[in-house]
């Protein structure tokens, strides 16, 4: 019996074997992995675990001052992931059930903070809020101390409540609108079926939401950074440790604290609550969503989704018009200095080589996540589930982690000492401005690693929804794996592709914390570059590099989606043929 | 006829072996199958969901591998070959279609694959478009044709390649009853017309017997019984067969006579001889399998007296259970005239055409 | 159509990677000295207007990266097997005093060394002073008078409760700057032991005893309490006091007086503590193993040069020029004016690595009350 189940991996093995591409394509993919996520976070965590690093564990854990620090960060995590969800679910709900005026143009500027750099709603947010805010002072003349938690939380909330918002509102439109009809027939009231039906069934979607949101805020760098003020959190403790005092071994032990936490999330969030979902979506709703039209709910909620919109538009209008403003609220004088700076001056360098880096990474993490997607759907083989979550963790992890990981690792040339071969560099040194070229290396792979599980998560979900005997009637017709790849599965998750491809460049431009060790003398980063000039309080100039780097990315998507195309071909036809 | 005997397709003693979902032991999917398929034979396997033809069609298509056993294809041993190289097409019971391309680039897609060149891929599909009645339906998408349209795209599909072996894994199953009927008599006639070997599962009795030169009985990854739908039908190998075949009424009978392969016995206050495939002796209880069509009713108070429990009329036919001394036995009687319509709680006189009598040990 | 955007695609894909492979040669290279990395620690305007300069006159390809002091001395540490830079420009001595006594300076003396104050050329000509400033308070106007108090005249004034929340320094272990002002603080502590009692303020040799430190870390406990926010770079409690973000920020005063010139003329103002401010001698030196020795020498020649010192006021960075014959600004400093504290760069130097990790671990974290 026992030599029988032993018999089968083998006999899948041997299987994998027989198609040599798939078998040496495996190979790489989990080499892949193995070197560009595994061994950052493992070299971390080995750091952590030396005599010093315990002694630093001792130490930060017992200290007052560092319980309060670690207090924070869990503190403005559940916070955010709270408020976050919160506003999330509202926009969601309203956009969903409640019929009302400028719906479409609501939604788009609910989509806007995943394309904005980092800091560029912290800058703004100060300038309007802040002790010297247009508004808070300028308006209503109270010197309002942003700094700090509450600061952190309106900008990380804002940052980050796109996530649940989308989340939320494709899983309401999945719900079967049959269950509000059931419901309304045996007579509930439309608050009772929202308290009773439609919250219930959306438990696992706004937990999903509250912990993706709790780990991106606990793992934010760059707003701490600006407005965290006397509010300490974790992150920007691993930033100074290494920063100001290059101890890489504290930064190691800060950084497996936070980690524990986000890991913590991570596992929760994949084995609790995917599980427990309730919303089967099956592509098609048997009808349309009843409305909410009662005035009394109807334009109270109204109110709340045009004042995120207006509150959101004013946000990037500040940005938009600090870059074209000599100083935003002191002299607002118009100019093009900024974009002078950035487009012709020194910027020119950071926004030409982030270009540059994203648009290499960017192919490379679609194709990679689609690829891992096909493997893991598609293909048995032992250790599928830990590629999955090892790709994952490319996103679980905090980018602080991911950034410190590769200078452990990759600072110095990895080799291997073979026998007779002698030592082989097996990796040249790829961080720091003396590697191969010039640290970009290090960076495109940060940038892969960051944005591969995205990539991942919409070519599983395509994917599931395709027959597998389609890919295996390619086969049958004499088609071999590579083949039907190329010629059958890509076209048909073209959307997940589009999208994975748009989301590795957004990510790759506006990734801060994972690359601010990594920038070097010969490879600038716009958002470092950005970072320099928030810190400075050059606003202007901060917000000439988001204006571009949001423009970059729009045209990014334009490009994508003529040269990738939105679509599948199949869904095209229903208008061309009927 | 040497060609037949050395078979076009042979499974050896193969098995698949899946682990449970749990982890913990195991399935026999397909448990020790041999069958050997002969040069443009169709045949059939057909079992109840979970009896092992799927995965056995699978091996063959080579999607699964086998644990154990061999599959030779005109004597090569295939087993270990991918399914791509396999030179066997396959039509899938969701029909496949790859939907982001015309019927046409579905079609020739395989064509394609095997670099045909350009005008000889439009003349062949053309041609198979043709022979499938879908000429100008070269340009649609899939999702623009109607279920038996796109059935037909699969099949041509497959054709197309002019693969040694054509698999299907019931095609059928998604059509309504009526298209199901008409595109069975369309497969079966370009099967016989082109000539090639076919291998078909199904869980549709009626289909298979529609269609096949041979049946596959499977049952629990075993095969029950291979043979000509006639005498599956007529000559089931066990109860199982029997009753998985049309209906059937099971009468126990006790052996009271043996002469030769002749068993004779009574069967409802008849005397029957009968023939069995095996050598019962005197006093064994036997298992008589009885066709509902091979049952007569009558008014006719000489005959062994039945009770009608439920009378069914269905047009072409009546369909009645009714109790003969505590059993329940189903009695089928086709174009029933006025006086033969019986109705319930009426006591009627129950006999059978005895050449229709096949014994099973019991 | 399909074929066609396959194509572009690749097109695309190929126009992203080519720069990046014709590019990966050069960093390759070996110290070609057709090329310098600068590690440069000043304002980023500054290095950007010296770089350019030095590239225009020798030809030599020149790139930098900004980093505070701390954070280049952290980063210097970190890669000394195999050094990124080839020269270090700006930023307190003290810096360039610990990394020397670390051994990541490499001496060298430039023809120019010469024409220095004897305060502005290290020990072994390990480092020269490129330009001098002091140490002042950078005061929003308005903010003061919203708080009607009058802009900080002394180091006690910045303990005043109207203030808390209200100031903002860099952090010493990230900024020269703030190491600047925290051993200025130090060295006023040790005059203050040394006149009650001879010998408890400063050591034989002229350094700091335990003693001050400990009482400098006790008014930086106390003046915590005052801090917003640490920044990373020196100068930017100065922006924040320019746009209103807070009331008084410890910065050069070099650094106020360039916002006041670049816009925030009347909005911000500069004082010095009566009791005695520090001063930096922005250093610079060669990096030990630079990649690019040669052209980093060139660099140390050249940035002595009134021509090079010349350069700061173009992007009105209004320190002093070390080489006399340089033009001065009147907007710059005078240092005749102000109460300047014995500063001892050795002794800065030299506690250092351990002050900025003692206020990381004390000081930085605590909560305010």
């Amino acid at each position: 019996m026992n030599h029988l189940i032993r018999g089968r991996p083998i006999a899948e093995f041997r299987r994998i074997i027989q198609d040599p591409v798939l078998f040496i394509g495996l190979i790489l993919v989990v080499l892949f992995v193995s070197i560009t996520i595994l061994s950052p976070i493992y070299a971390m965590v080995e750091e952590s675990l030396t005599e010093e690093g315990q002694e630093l564990f001792d130490r930060y854990l017992s200290s007052p001052v560092y319980r309060n620090i670690i207090r924070n960060t869990l503190e403005m995590g559940l916070i955010v992931a709270a408020t976050g969800t919160a506003l999330g679910f509202l926009l969601a709900y309203i956009q969903v059930k409640v019929a009302m005026p400028f719906k479409r143009l609501m939604h788009i500027t609910y989509l806007i903070p995943i394309i904005s750099p980092p800091f560029a709603v912290a800058s703004a947010v100060l300038l309007l809020l802040g002790r010297n805010g247009i508004i808070s002072k300028g308006w209503l003349g109270v010197r309002y101390d942003i700094y700090g938690l509450d600061g952190l939380t309106l900008v990380l909330t804002l940052s980050y409540f796109t996530v649940a918002y989308m989340n939320l509102k494709g899983m309401m439109q999945a719900l079967d609108p049959a269950l509000d009809e059931a419901a309304t027939n045996l007579g509930a009231s439309k608050f009772r079926i929202f308290r009773t039906v439609t919250i219930p069934m959306l438990i696992p979607g706004i937990a999903g939401s509250f912990l993706l949101l709790f780990v991106e805020a606990i793992a934010d760098l760059g707003n701490p950074l600006v407005m965290g003020g006397n509010y300490e959190v974790l992150s920007t403790r691993i930033y100074v440790s290494i920063v100001g005092l290059y101890n890489t071994t504290a930064a190691a032990v800060l950084s497996v604290i936070l980690l524990v936490p986000s890991l913590l999330v991570f596992m929760v969030q994949r084995y609790w609550i995917s599980r427990t979902s309730v919303v089967s979506v099956t592509g098609k709703p048997t009808g349309t969503p009843q409305q909410i039209t009662h005035p009394l709910v109807r334009w109270p909620l109204f109110a709340v989704g045009i004042c995120a919109s207006l509150f959101i538009l004013l946000v990037y209008g500040t940005i938009f018009a600090g870059a074209f403003t000599k100083i935003l609220n002191v002299n607002n004088e118009f100019t093009l200095d900024h974009f002078d700076f950035v487009i012709n001056g020194y910027g020119s360098e950071a926004m030409k080589d982030t270009t540059q880096l994203a648009a290499i990474a960017t192919p490379i993490a679609g194709l990679l996540g689609m690829i891992i997607a096909f493997l893991v759907v598609r293909k048995k083989f032992m250790g599928r589930a830990a590629l999955d979550f090892a790709t994952m963790l490319g996103i679980a992890v905090p980018g602080t982690i991911i950034g410190i990981g590769y200078l452990l690792v990759f600072n110095t040339p990895n080799e291997i000492t073979l026998p007779l071969l002698g030592t082989i560099e097996v990796i040249p040194k790829l961080t720091g401005g003396r590697a191969i070229f010039g640290g970009a290396g290090a960076i495109i792979l940060v940038f892969i690693v960051r944005s591969t599980p995205a990539a991942l998560r919409a070519g599983v979900a395509a994917l599931s929804q395709i027959d597998p005997s389609i890919e295996e009637a390619s086969i049958s017709l004499g088609a071999d794996n590579i083949g039907t790849f190329r010629r059958i599965t890509l076209p048909l998750i073209r959307p997940a592709f589009f999208s994975g491809l748009v989301y590795a460049f957004a990510r790759s431009m506006t990734t801060i914390s994972a690359i601010i060790f990594l920038t070097t003398s010969r490879t600038k980063i716009m958002t470092h570059q950005i970072l320099n000039e928030v810190e400075n309080g050059r606003y202007g100039n901060a917000f000439a590099y988001c204006v571009i780097l949001i423009g970059i990315v729009l045209t990014a998507i334009v490009i994508l989606s003529v040269a990738v195309g939105t679509t599948t071909g199949a869904e095209k036809s229903i208008e061309g043929g009927a | 006829m040497a060609n037949e005997q050395v078979g076009t397709l042979v499974l050896e003693n193969v098995s698949k072996i899946f682990p449970q979902r749990d982890g913990q032991g195991e399935v026999r999917a397909v448990d020790n199958v041999s069958l050997t398929i002969h040069e443009g034979e169709f045949l059939t396997l057909l079992g109840p969901s979970g009896c092992g033809k799927t995965t056995t069609l699978r091996l063959i298509s080579g999607f699964e591998m086998p644990s154990a056993g061999r599959i030779l294809l005109d004597g090569q041993d295939i087993s270990h070959r991918p399914p791509n190289k396999r030179d066997m097409a396959m039509v899938f019971q969701s029909y496949a279609l790859f939907p982001h391309m015309t019927v046409f680039n579905n079609i020739a897609y395989g064509l394609r694959i095997q670099h045909v060149s350009r005008s000889e891929i439009k003349a062949r599909v053309d041609k198979v478009l043709d022979l499938m009645g879908l000429h100008n339906l070269g340009e649609r998408r899939p999702n623009e044709l109607s279920g038996g349209q796109q059935q037909r795209v699969a099949l041509a599909r497959s054709l197309v390649v002019e693969p040694r072996v054509l698999l299907f894994d019931e095609p059928l199953s998604n059509l309504d009853a009526k298209l199901r009927v008409q595109m069975r008599s369309e497969i079966r006639n370009i099967q016989r017309r082109l000539n090639i070997t076919s291998v078909y599962v199904t869980h549709d009795q009626v289909e298979a017997m529609a269609l096949s030169d041979r049946v596959v009985i499977m049952n629990e990854g075993q095969i029950e019984q291979i043979d000509s739908p006639e005498e599956i039908y007529r000559r089931p190998v066990s109860r199982f067969v029997a009753d998985f075949i049309g209906r059937a009424n099971f009468l126990p009978a006790t052996v009271e006579a043996v002469t030769d392969e002749q068993v004779t016995m009574t069967l409802l206050g008849h005397k029957v001889t009968a023939r069995a495939k095996f050598a019962p002796a005197v006093g064994d209880q036997l298992t008589a399998v009885l066709r509902p069509e091979a049952l007569l009713l009558k008014s006719d108070p000489n005959l062994p007296q039945a009770v009608v429990k439920q009378a069914m009329y269905l047009g072409a036919s009546s369909e009645y259970i009714v109790d003969v001394d505590g059993q329940e036995l189903v009695v089928v009687e086709s174009d029933p005239s006025t006086e033969q319509i019986f109705r319930e709680d009426q006591m009627v006189g129950i006999s059978f055409v005895a050449e229709t009598v096949h014994l099973l040990a019991q | 159509m399909k074929k066609l955007s396959i194509l572009v695609f690749c097109f695309l894909l190929a126009a992203a990677l080519a720069p990046a492979m014709v590019a990966s040669p050069a960093a390759f290279v070996e110290a070609q000295e057709d090329t310098l990395t600068v590690l440069c620690t000043p304002q980023e305007d500054w290095c950007i207007a010296m770089t350019q300069a030095f590239e225009e006159e020798t030809g030599i390809e020149t790139s930098y990266v900004r980093m505070s002091s701390g954070e280049s001395l952290a980063r210097i540490r970190a890669t000394q097997d195999d050094p990124e830079f080839s020269v270090w420009w700006g930023g307190p001595a003290d810096a360039f005093i610990a990394a020397y006594e670390e051994g990541l300076i490499e001496p060298y003396e430039p023809a120019l060394a010469s024409v220095l104050a004897p305060n502005a050329v290290g020990v072994d000509h390990a480092w020269h002073g490129v330009y001098v400033g002091a140490l002042g308070f950078c005061s929003n106007i308005d903010f003061l008078e919203e708080l009607g108090i009058e802009a900080p005249t002394s180091w006690q004034d910045l303990l005043a409760p109207e203030l808390k929340g209200n100031v903002a320094m860099a952090h010493p272990a990230t900024s020269g700057t703030a190491f600047t002002a925290f051993w200025t603080v130090v060295t006023l502590k040790a005059d203050e032991l040394e006149a009650a009692e001879a010998g408890t303020g400063y050591d034989e040799n002229g350094a700091p005893t335990e003693a001050a430190i400990d009482n400098a870390f006790e008014y930086f406990g106390e003046l915590h309490q005052n801090i917003l926010q640490y920044t990373r770079s020196g100068s930017a409690p100065g922006t924040m006091a320019a746009n209103g973000e807070i009331a008084v920020a410890i910065i050069f005063s070099h650094d106020c007086v360039k916002l006041q010139v670049e816009g925030f003329e009347g909005v911000v103002m500069t004082t010095f503590p009566e009791e005695g401010t520090g001063y930096e001698i922005g250093g610079m030196g060669l990096i030990k193993g630079a990649p690019e020795p040669e052209a980093a020498k060139m660099w140390i020649e050249w940035a002595l040069t009134p021509e090079a010192q010349a350069v700061a006021a173009t992007v009105n960075s209004l320190q002093l020029p070390t080489n006399p014959e340089t033009p001065v600004s009147d907007l710059s400093v005078k240092l005749e004016e102000v109460n300047l504290v014995n500063y001892n760069f050795i002794a800065a130097g030299t506690n250092r690595t351990a002050v900025v990790e003692r206020f990381d671990a004390e000081i930085a974290p605590q909560p305010v009350e």
